[in-house]
């Protein structure tokens, strides 16, 4: 047989090998970081990773969890950390995320940012406590035809330390054309004192990845991942009166803080009025506790409103949409002379449009507090 | 045998006389995309210069191979595979010496892979029978042939994007009107030199 | 029809996975341009133009806002339900990014729910707007333009 049969494809197959070993050998040589250091807030933490990982996921593995509210997916804006060393400028895919000043402050999207050289980062200083939970799903209750109460059991030797009103990241498998897993924020309703258990109210979002996981697929028994406690949410340690408003599963955080409140002792020195929104009486949950607490504290006041109470059930209650109840109250229920801070929980129309009745009231908005996500 | 021309001579005519873009017009998928942008049509330009520079180098080697064994033949396919590694791990080179460059070159690295003029340039060099150093020297120069002339491009085009165009010409059919007045333009150079 | 490079890139932003976990095709293998053309088609059977279908959606997106999180009756014919979520979702044609803002509509004439009920986002209206994309079959927020017609009241 002509030798030039062979000759022509071990040719190519040789040349295409060597580029190949090539590509691979600059591969090795160029992408290798090699030990990098991160160092955090000016030395309080130092930490050894090996370079080329993105920012979030090079911190996830030594334990420090930024939160995201997407999972590094680059949707949600959530994961920002303050990049002092200079790695270059802004990529396209965080300028949309960032405000002008936080681009002018070096403020990054860490899930979009390599680590490619010793880096000096500054982060929230919570953020060290935050970290990865296992548990069992202990039982899942319905509150109402569209809210379940998830209640986890931490694994052995694990011990949350919390502070009321903070989050924590819910992880729930892949199940059915979803391939991976997701995470999604959700406020911790349990009592910081109960360190075995967290527990979570996830109302079912249509189309909601995990909320519709929550609601159809998850069993008792089942093991969850939990990143937590995240946020900057908790009640300020002085003695004005609180304005807490909440709707639908807005309510967990507050379940947290009132029982905190109890165990403490601090709900008979502080005036408290809670302020909880719902469309019908279908939709009220915890309504037993509340107006208990409304009966034997007396400066814990509850007001829950209906913003479309249906003919047939029968509604003694406010009726309206919540921000025109609590306008009403400030207006003329609440004392004036004190001074008051406002507590918030819910979408983000909502938060708005509670700030702008409380800001009408007189209420400065460095004492309204919340955590923006839903 | 190499062709008996100086580099010097070689050099300009590869950036003038035969510009490979308005006289052999080669690589005009990315020329008349890329410069609706002056700081794209820039990072651009600059890429093919070095990518055309390395693998007009790259590819007299591999072609004196290639003749050695006999299976020249085989060259367009192998011309390409270099093309595409050589690419890549220029990227990878420069990700890492340069992020800044890396970052304004952007998607037109990879995208170079693809353009014709690279292929066309080490195709030339073959045909003309150019020695290693006339092949870098024409690389070099047709890289920075090609680098004027969509920088040229993008600026009539900013300034026609004020101009009163009818309608039915906007768009691609200015640009290509455009070209075709830069390409009567560069053939004026043609008395200067003349290479094959 | 042939799928022009744009809508090729899209497509493949679909996929689960890219923008979404979910993507945009549902169990759907058709290319895009061919979802698009038998969706148009049906739009025109049933008499329904995009312009005054995506502005009354548009309308009561904005009605379902007031509702703070909470069900709101709109005009005594719909309840509407407006989720919003942190952050931003980008289009997969790569013109814009949108809020996380999903409606749930359902039908409810004189305020009694009839169970019919369809489900949009402000990425999903501005994929049937621009690009007349319903989403493929099996998408959770795919847009049945005859449910549309039904619940929409068209």
């Amino acid at each position: 047989m002509n030798p030039a049969f062979f000759i022509a494809p071990l040719a190519i197959s040789a040349v295409s090998a060597v580029l190949a070993a090539l590509i691979s050998l600059t591969d090795k040589i160029v992408n290798n970081y090699g030990e990098v250091t991160i160092n955090i807030n000016g030395g309080k933490k130092k930490l050894q990773v090996n370079g080329g990982a993105p920012l979030l996921f090079s911190l996830a593995e030594t334990g420090i969890y930024v939160p995201s509210a997407c999972g590094g997916r680059g949707s949600c804006g959530a994961c920002t950390v303050k990049v002092k060393t200079d790695i270059g400028p802004h990529l396209p895919t965080e300028t949309p995320y960032l405000t002008k000043e936080q681009i002018a402050d070096d403020v990054r999207l860490s899930c979009q940012i390599k680590v490619k050289q010793d880096l000096d980062i500054e982060i929230p200083e919570s953020l060290f406590n935050i970290r990865k939970f296992t548990g069992v799903v202990e039982r899942i209750a319905d509150l109402t035809h569209d809210i379940k109460e998830v209640y986890i059991k931490l694994e052995d030797g694990q011990e949350a330390n919390f502070v009321a009103g903070q989050y924590g990241q819910f992880e729930v498998p892949p199940y059915a054309k979803i391939r991976e897993r997701t995470q999604r924020a959700y406020s911790m309703s349990s009592a910081p004192s109960d360190k075995g258990h967290l527990e979570f109210l996830v109302r079912l979002v249509p189309g909601g990845i995990v909320t519709t996981y929550v609601h159809e697929h998850m069993k008792e028994g089942e093991k969850v991942n939990v990143v937590a406690p995240v946020g900057e949410f908790h009640v300020q340690d002085n003695d004005s009166t609180m304005i807490c408003v909440a709707g639908g599963s807005g309510m967990a955080p507050f379940k947290s803080i009132f029982n905190d409140m109890i165990e403490t002792g601090k709900i008979e020195e502080r005036d408290v009025w809670y302020f909880f929104g719902a469309r019908t009486t279908k939709d009220l949950f915890y309504m037993d506790w509340l107006k208990e607490l409304d009966a034997k504290y007396d400066r814990f006041h509850f007001i829950a409103a209906l913003s479309e109470p249906q003919s047939d059930e029968p509604w003694d209650g406010e009726t309206g949409l919540i921000t025109d109840v609590l306008g009403k109250y400030l207006e003329s229920v609440i004392d004036q002379e004190k001074t008051k801070e406002g507590y918030l929980c819910g979408s983000p129309g909502m938060l708005d449009a509670c700030m702008a009745v409380m800001r009408k009231h007189d209420m400065k908005e460095e004492n309204i507090y919340f955590d923006k996500f839903a | 045998m190499a062709p008996d021309i100086g580099y010097f001579s070689l050099f300009l005519a590869s950036i003038l006389t035969s510009n490979i873009l308005l006289a052999n017009f080669l690589g005009m998928c990315s020329f008349i995309s890329i410069s609706k942008d002056i700081n794209s049509s820039n990072g651009l330009g600059m890429a093919v210069t070095l990518v055309l520079t390395i693998t007009a180098g790259v590819n007299w080697a591999i072609l004196q191979l290639l003749q050695s064994l006999g299976i020249v033949y085989l060259r367009f396919i192998v011309f390409i595979i270099v093309i595409a590694a050589v690419v890549q791990m220029l990227e990878m080179i420069i990700d890492r010496i340069s992020p800044r460059l890396y970052m304004s070159l952007g998607i037109f690295l990879p995208l170079i892979t693809v353009n014709c003029a690279i292929l066309g340039v080490s195709l030339f060099m073959e045909i003309r029978n150019y020695s290693f150093l006339q092949s870098i020297v024409y690389g070099f120069g047709s890289g920075l042939g090609w680098w004027l002339a969509i920088m040229a491009l993008a600026a009539i085009r900013k300034k026609t994007e004020k101009a009163p165009i009818p309608a039915g010409l906007q768009g691609a059919g200015i640009t290509m009107i455009t070209i075709g007045f830069m390409a009567m333009a560069f053939i004026g150079f043609s008395g200067m030199l003349q290479v094959q | 029809m042939k799928m022009s490079p744009e809508y090729t890139k899209a497509q493949e932003r679909m996929q689960p996975g890219v923008i979404t976990s979910d993507g945009f095709l549902g169990d759907d293998t058709r290319p895009i341009v061919d979802i698009i053309a038998a969706d148009e088609q049906t739009m025109t059977k049933l008499g329904l133009d995009f312009e005054t279908m995506c502005s009354l959606m548009h309308r009561l997106v904005a009605e379902g806002r007031k509702g703070l999180g909470e069900p709101v009756t709109v005009q005594n014919s719909w309840v509407a339900r407006v989720d919003e979520a942190r952050g931003f979702l980008a289009s997969p044609f790569d013109d814009g990014i949108f809020r996380k803002i999903n409606v749930e509509l359902e039908l409810a004439p004189n305020g009694k729910p009839t169970g019919e009920k369809i489900l949009y986002s402000e990425l999903s209206l501005h994929l049937i707007e621009k690009h007349h994309f319903f989403q493929g079959k099996g998408s959770p927020f795919r847009l049945d333009p005859a449910q549309a017609k039904k619940v929409l009241r068209l």
